[in-house]
């Protein structure tokens, strides 16, 4: 029975302490000085006014690239795969690169999302009343920009890589067609 | 008691009929009312959790840029329209290459959300220097 309780107490504490760490960690990466907050406060009006143009300009860069990336897909490379099946050619490599392609289009989506919904919620502190809480804010904007641009970067890395799956498959066909 | 009935009395609604058969007229309105406030409910739900929201220039604040959207006609020329069926031959190769290459090109040509904007330091809300 003893041994029972030490194991759910055990699991409890287990359970725990991820939290109690990351309580500890958050409470230790907030402390920001009497200084800092006036000066928070002072640039709230023009932090404010830089956030919203970068919210507008970040808005726009996402329908207009979303667009050309998710025409790259539907209009290029799943026309081209189907092109190539439905003339009984082998299109796995093609097929794979662009699934790999859609699932970094899917990421890039959600993480804009997320960055957006971050960036409203910095916009709506009210940062002469509320200055630590719209740096935090802010800078957890900053992480999930950070990770938009990663999935940006992996979605041409994909472009790259249907580019050389088409390449190969290019060659392929001459070869055979040289052969034949 | 009198059980003479007149003419009048029949257009008059008997008593014994419900409350909710008295003001039908008013349940349908109000019914019609919370019903479609639960649809625009629902319908805002999803406007917020699929991401249209992040796309849709046209709120509030986006105005000054939705002009520069690039429209589906200009996305529509510019990606032509490679047809998914028909023979595959040297030609259609080609003619995908050339496509797929001004595309891919034009779409990596920006390098977008890189740089910093958000820098505490760049937005002066970081910690203040013994300089300042």
């Amino acid at each position: 029975m003893k041994y029972s309780y030490r194991i759910i107490i055990g699991l409890m504490v287990a359970l725990a302490l991820p939290f109690a760490i990351a309580g500890v960690v958050n409470a230790q990466s907030t402390p920001l000085s009497n200084e800092q907050l006036a000066r928070i406060v002072t640039n709230c009006v023009s932090a404010k006014n830089t956030l919203n143009q970068l919210h507008a300009s970040d808005a726009l860069l996402r329908v207009n690239r979303g667009q050309a990336y998710v025409s790259i897909s539907s209009r290029l490379m799943t026309r081209f795969n189907n092109r190539v099946e439905t003339n009984s050619y082998d299109a796995k490599d093609l097929t794979s690169a662009t699934q790999n392609y859609d699932n970094s289009y899917t990421a890039f989506y959600a993480s804009y999302k997320a960055y957006e919904e971050q960036l409203s919620l910095a916009l709506r502190i009210d940062c002469t009343k509320q200055p630590a809480e719209f740096y935090q804010a802010v800078a957890s904007a900053r992480t999930k920009r950070t990770q938009v641009h990663t999935d940006v970067v992996r979605l041409h890395q994909n472009i790259d890589d249907y580019s050389a799956a088409f390449a190969t498959f290019s060659t392929d066909f001459t070869s055979r067609g040289v052969n034949n | 008691m009198s059980d003479v009935h007149t003419e009048h009395d029949a257009y008059d609604q008997p008593d014994d009929v419900s409350y909710w058969a008295k003001h039908r007229l008013l349940a349908l309105i109000v019914s019609a009312i919370i019903i479609s406030l639960g649809l625009v409910t629902i319908s805002l739900a999803l406007y917020g959790s699929s991401g249209a929201a992040q796309l849709d220039l046209s709120r509030p604040g986006y105005r000054a840029v939705s002009s520069q959207a690039v429209k589906s006609e200009q996305t529509d020329k510019d990606f032509g329209n490679y047809a998914a069926f028909g023979p595959l031959d040297q030609a259609s190769i080609t003619e995908f290459k050339t496509l797929y290459d001004k595309q891919a090109g034009s779409a990596k040509a920006v390098d977008a959300f890189s740089g910093d904007p958000l820098d505490p330091v760049f937005l002066q809300i970081n910690a203040p220097s013994t300089n300042d």
